[in-house]
């Protein structure tokens, strides 16, 4: 059994008894015989302490100093509430943000996809650079050539998507599907939680419609109902039955709620998708052949599609300039987020390293304080290894609660940046507050507790000023002050770096929020009503919209009732976000030359009007702009301008060129409507070409002008369109304003984030300017004294104290500025997106910063001017 | 701090005290004053072991599991840590004596080489 200090004691205790008694049996006196024990004992602390040592290695007795040092150190710092809870705010900001965006970084970019075989899964993409195609996917006739080509590649999946009307679960709502084949969850190595997967004997015009749910859609829309297997849904107007329910996973290309077998999608057995090479809406993977290199699957990818080109010659023009990549599916996920999440990462950094100096400032101001104490341990015969240990316990102690406030703020932290992440990789959606944020924080808080500790400069016992400064005055040496300057410009520059990239976006923002539309956008309310079925116009259905806008027409407070096909900016990314080639009468391209392109809409009359754009020329399509009439189409203003620069772009003719319209149908130009972009949020001008409705028939986007609050109309409106047909969704409602909100909420998030690190990097700065200098004027107390006592006045020394910050600011902000446009040259030439900042938002950032520095330095500067002369001139 | 010259006699007598220190206690329980004596009059006062380092060398051979320790009262009616040898002690004890024999054999050999066998 371990001994302690009292068992030690009794038993040197018990041994010079005996002795002395040993002794007295002999015949010595009392006193005589206690000294001799005594004497022959030796020294009875030394033997002690070699006893304990038996017992207690070194290590333990420093540790356990060390903790007592901690309690002194807690005790001390309870005394200095102010500074304690500055450090402790500011480590914790710095060690929680780099905790969240370590979590996401690690989320997204490090682990494994959970797809079996993840190292031999590869994404085949085709892209058209020259037409402004980063990816134009493939068509089925493309994938058939392909895949009897190559060898290194064993099995190849298909996906596309599109978009159904689920009728089963609940009131009927538009899904975003995807369609793949048979082999296509066997390619990507996924399992179900539940059922199973699709197959090959789910592919073909006569397999049972078949449907998978996600993971996500499963537990989000129907609280994982366990019996969901075997059900029978409505896809629009085929049946299919729910055969399982897919694990968690990436969802890649995109994240759809359900995946249902080919047969599930007319479009997708139709001639147009079977035979047309140039209907491309299929995303393909595959899987290495065990032994394949990637690189060899590349080679033989690339040679096949170039001989597919050669030999259809007309589907690949030469200006496209289609080509193949192939990449191993995970760098594919995840290319896009890494550059913005390193960027995120060297902005956590730069919070950390303004913390820190803040922090560093701070503990050296107070050991400066604590000089005196210092000096009278080491004079006593403290080691400089005990004062460092004195040191790094009250460091230990900040760091402590500071890592402790880090990790607690960086679980909201984490949500946010894999929010923000989102946008990048869809991985982000998956990431977790995790162990290894615990981890990153305490690694994080005691690199700083070590740092910190050797920050400040301990006294030497021979040098006679140490013991002067033990009568508890406070002097501050030129190093002393020159680092503390140095900290704090520093902290100014970086706070810099990052105040003036938040202002840049900021600033974009700004201009893109409250750029003209050239819509109506706060009276215009748009409406989804997903057709069941694509542009097939049957007469039913037309009915349907027609009497949809009839009786909408009628309800109070309707000033104006148009379907379209397109909601502005929330729909740009689907099949409509592109151009097709068309040709004009009167213009022959010269060979060579790329056809002009435009974008296609489909509108009812008096959409125009609803949405508050102009007609500059001809008139509105109208009711007789029917199916067997005659073609008419009303182009956009800069259409008009560029094909018909004489200036009469009315009754001339169009026609599509793009094959997928089959023959070439003259249309006749009726009118001229003003310029929107309906793509883009900065706004760009682009060709237009509308049609009627009843010649083209594509909607599914209703729009309604109100005269008073437009949301009030959506459950008049719901119920009209529920009374016409019970499996009609009816989604998505909301004012053209808060579409463009909604569609903005990505950037907003960006620049709330990055503003978020500015801000606290801001906040950080300015308490160690004013730290700085409310420690110079308290160290130069008796100075100001005397300088009152031979006639200065407060004016003066306040002046003096405001330019000293002011210096440090203007130091800091030049530093910053430098280091700024550096590095946003450097980041520019790796990311495409990261642009020199404007001159206005960095003058703005600058403006802040050095108000609020200069504001900060107003309070020790009033307290210099305040000095009490006969108080600073005894002080000392 | 004046530990080093300390330090080094232990270190020298090390292997030595615990034989001693062993071996005394083969007689039965005792405690550090005794064995202190008991080993100056068994080497008829040639050896005198330093309090400073019997006790520590007694709290080491604890620590190995080869001493044990329990309060008892001297013959004089004084409290005082009684030392007992344990099991693993007794087999060390004689571990130890089989290296000393060695020891002195070998030492004995290298100063006098002539002489054979024991002396």
């Amino acid at each position: 059994m371990r001994p302690n200090q009292h068992d030690l004691d009794e038993e040197i205790r018990g041994h010079l008894a005996i002795s002395v008694q040993e002794r007295i049996a002999r015949g010595e006196d009392a006193e005589s015989a206690r000294l001799a024990a005594l004497k022959e004992f030796g020294n009875v602390l030394l033997t002690r302490d070699s006893m304990r040592r038996v017992w207690h290695a070194r290590w333990l007795d420093a540790a356990a100093a060390l903790g007592r040092d901690m309690r002194v150190g807690l005790r001390s710092l309870s005394r200095a509430k102010g500074l304690a809870i500055t450090v402790v705010v500011t480590l914790a900001l710095g060690i929680g943000a780099n905790a969240a965006i370590f979590s996401v970084v690690r989320g997204v970019l490090l682990r494994p996809l959970v797809n079996r075989g993840e190292d031999r899964l590869v994404y085949i993409r085709q892209s058209a650079p020259g037409v402004g195609a980063a990816n134009s996917t493939f068509s089925v006739p493309e994938i058939v050539d392909l895949r009897a080509a190559v060898s290194s590649i064993d099995a190849f999946g298909e996906f596309s998507t599109i978009d159904f009307t689920l009728i089963g679960f609940g009131e009927p709502r538009a899904v975003k599907a995807g369609v793949v084949d048979g082999s296509y969850f066997e390619v990507m190595g996924l399992r179900p939680v539940l059922g199973r997967l699709l197959a090959p004997s789910d592919d073909g015009p006569n397999a049972a419609g078949a449907v998978v749910l996600t993971y996500r859609f499963w537990t989000t829309a129907l609280d994982s109902d366990p019996t969901v297997v075997g059900r029978a849904i409505g896809l629009g107007a085929r049946t299919a039955t729910v055969v399982g329910v897919l694990e968690p996973s990436v969802p890649y290309p995109a994240d759809t709620e359900i995946i249902a077998n080919i047969v599930t999608s007319p479009h997708h057995l139709g001639a147009t998708m079977v035979t047309m090479r140039t209907h491309r809406m299929t995303e393909l993977f595959g899987r290495l052949r065990p032994g394949a290199s990637i690189e060899e699957a590349r080679a033989e990818l690339r040679a096949a599609h170039a001989a597919m080109m050669s030999s259809h010659p007309d589907a690949y023009p030469e200006k496209a300039e289609t080509q193949l990549s192939v990449t191993p599916l995970r760098d594919q996920i995840t290319a896009p987020a890494r550059p913005v999440l390193l960027l995120l990462l060297v902005a956590a950094a730069l919070v950390f390293v303004i913390a820190c100096s803040n922090v560093a400032n701070l503990i050296l101001a107070r050991s400066v304080r604590r000089e005196g104490e210092l000096a009278v341990r080491a004079a006593l015969g403290a080691t400089h290894g005990e004062l460092r240990r004195t040191l790094l316990a009250e460091s230990l102690v900040l760091c402590g609660f500071g890592a402790l406030l880090g990790v607690i703020l960086a679980r909201p932290m984490v949500s946010v940046v894999a929010q923000f992440a989102a946008r990048f990789s869809v991985r982000a959606l998956e990431v977790t507050v995790d162990g290894t944020l615990l981890w990153v924080g305490a690694g994080l808080a005691m690199a700083a507790a070590v740092l910190l500790a050797f920050v400040p400069r301990l006294p030497s016992a021979h040098a006679p000023t140490g013991l002067a400064l033990a009568s508890g005055s406070v002097r501050m040496t030129p190093g002393t002050s020159r680092r503390l300057r140095v900290f704090a410009t520093a902290q100014i520059a970086f706070s810099f770096v990052l105040l003036a990239g938040a202002a840049t976006l900021l600033a974009t923002l700004i201009a893109v929020q409250t750029a003209p539309t050239g819509y109506d956008m706060r009276r215009v309310l748009a409406v989804d009503l997903p057709m069941p079925t694509l542009g097939l116009g049957s007469p039913d259905e037309m009915n349907f919209y027609q009497q949809v806008t009839e009786r909408i027409g009628s309800l109070p407070g309707v000033d104006g009732v148009a379907l379209g096909n397109v909601v502005p900016w929330r729909d740009s990314e689907g099949s409509f976000g592109g151009t097709v080639s068309f040709a004009v009468e009167g213009q022959t391209p010269t060979d060579g030359e790329a056809p002009p392109r435009a974008r296609l809409r489909v509108v009812t009359p008096g959409f125009f009007d609803v949405l508050g754009v102009p007609i500059v020329a001809g008139r509105d399509f109208t009711e007789d702009d029917r199916r067997r009439s005659e073609p008419v189409v009303i182009v956009s203003r800069r259409l008009a301008q560029q094909l018909f620069p004489d200036g009469d772009a009315l009754n001339r003719t169009m026609w599509w060129t793009d094959p997928y319209f089959g023959k070439p149908v003259p249309r006749r130009i009726v009118g001229v409507a003003a310029d929107v972009d309906d793509v883009n949020l900065v706004r760009d001008v682009a060709m237009t070409v509308y049609h009627p409705l009843q010649q083209m028939w594509v909607t599914g986007r209703l729009f309604v002008r109100a005269s008073g609050d437009p949301y009030a109309l959506v459950p008049p409106i719901t119920r009209i369109i529920r009374d016409l047909s019970a499996t009609q969704a009816v989604e998505r409602a909301a004012t053209l304003e808060d579409v463009r909100l909604e569609v903005l909420a990505p950037e907003r998030l960006n620049a709330f984030v990055l503003a978020g690190f500015a801000g606290v990097a801001l906040l950080i700065a300015v308490v160690g300017v004013a730290g700085v200098l409310a420690f110079g004027v308290s160290a130069r107390t008796r100075e100001f004294g005397v300088r009152l006592a031979v006639g200065s006045t407060p004016r003066e020394l306040l002046l003096g104290i405001l330019s000293e910050g002011t210096r440090i600011v203007a130091v800091g902000i030049a530093a910053g500025a430098v280091a700024a446009y550096a590095f946003a040259a450097v980041a520019g030439a790796f990311v495409a997106s990261v642009q020199l900042p404007g001159v206005l938002p960095v003058i703005a950032a600058a403006l802040i910063l050095a108000g609020a520095a200069v504001a900060a330095s107003l309070m020790p500067a009033a307290r210099a001017s305040r000095v009490d002369v006969l108080q600073a001139l005894r002080s000392e | 701090m004046a530990k080093t010259p300390d330090d080094r006699r232990l270190e020298l007598l090390q292997g030595t005290l615990d034989l001693l220190i062993l071996r005394t206690l083969q007689w039965g329980p005792q405690h550090g004053h005794g064995i202190g004596q008991a080993i100056r009059g068994n080497s008829e006062d040639l050896l005198k072991v330093e309090t400073g380092s019997l006790y520590p060398a007694l709290h080491r051979l604890e620590k190995a599991g080869w001493l044990k320790s329990e309060w008892g009262t001297s013959e004089a009616n004084q409290r005082a840590k009684f030392y007992r040898l344990t099991a693993t002690g007794k087999a060390q004890l004689s571990r130890e004596q089989d290296r000393w024999s060695q020891l002195v054999y070998a030492i004995g050999r290298v100063l006098n080489p002539r002489a054979t066998g024991e002396e």
